[in-house]
């Protein structure tokens, strides 16, 4: 879940899974083996990546663009009214 | 004008906001406003131009993970009726000239309501039949629902 947000490391990711270490980079490896995500090394941490291309192929489009509105008008109404208490306490 | 409603191509948003048409109306069409609100934090939005009359530039730059700004929306404004209605389109760029990718257009409605604004996000597509444009659409806020697959995924390969 984690990912959707931007890079990780391998012990971000696996922090709150249940699973040990080797178990939980097995399913990485296997993610990794399938497309769904790309891991480059930094120093002594492994750096996990969605392949973006990957789910585009999957993903349904429009409850894709549904969601993003959704999220857009709740960003909107959130900001307006709280703006209109600000103003409305000063 | 009535717009017809494809469901196989479009998405309606109706909210009641507890705020004036005036409050909404700035948040759309005021620079500073917009960036607060246009992308989801922790990324980041620059509103490079926002030129709210027919013809006039709508185009947005987004940052991710704190790296350098990238196209996020170039797009036209097609109508802008002060505390009523904008659309826009990124079918065309500012100044109505074609643009590459045209994918979407999108019209914006207040209407006053007892509690408020009745808004309505209305955005009509061009049916995507190349599923690998979905980087160049230039109208993506990073990507949440693609983590409910992930996790899907990997449930089944634990199972």
């Amino acid at each position: 879940m984690r990912l959707g947000n931007g890079p990780a490391s391998i012990g971000e990711l696996a922090e709150p899974f249940d699973m040990a270490l080797p178990s939980f980079m097995r399913h990485i490896q296997f993610l990794q083996d399938s497309g769904w995500i790309n891991t480059r090394k930094e120093g002594r941490v492994r750096i996990c990546t969605l392949e973006k291309q990957q789910f585009a192929i999957v993903e349904d489009w429009l409850s894709e663009q549904r969601a993003l509105w959704n999220a857009r008008t709740d960003r909107l109404e959130q900001f307006v009214t709280s703006k209109q208490n600000k103003d409305n306490s000063r | 004008m009535s717009n017809s409603f494809d469901p196989a191509l479009d998405l309606k948003i109706n909210r009641i906001i507890k705020a004036p048409r005036s409050a909404i109306w700035n948040a759309w069409t005021d620079p500073a406003s917009l960036e607060q609100w246009w992308v989801p934090a922790p990324a980041k939005c620059k509103v490079v131009q926002l030129d709210v009359r027919p013809g006039g530039s709508f185009v947005t730059e987004i940052s991710e993970g704190g790296g350098p700004f990238a196209a996020h929306l170039n797009a036209c404004f097609l109508a802008a009726d002060e505390l009523e209605r904008i659309v826009f389109t990124n079918a065309l760029v500012g100044g109505w000239r074609p643009a590459e990718q045209p994918f979407m257009t999108a019209i914006i409605t207040m209407r006053d309501h007892p509690a408020g604004t009745e808004y309505q996000a209305h955005a009509m597509h061009k049916n995507p039949a190349d599923r690998n444009m979905h980087e160049e659409l230039g109208f993506y806020d990073g990507w949440g629902m693609v983590t409910e697959q992930l996790a899907l995924i990997a449930e089944r390969r634990t199972q």
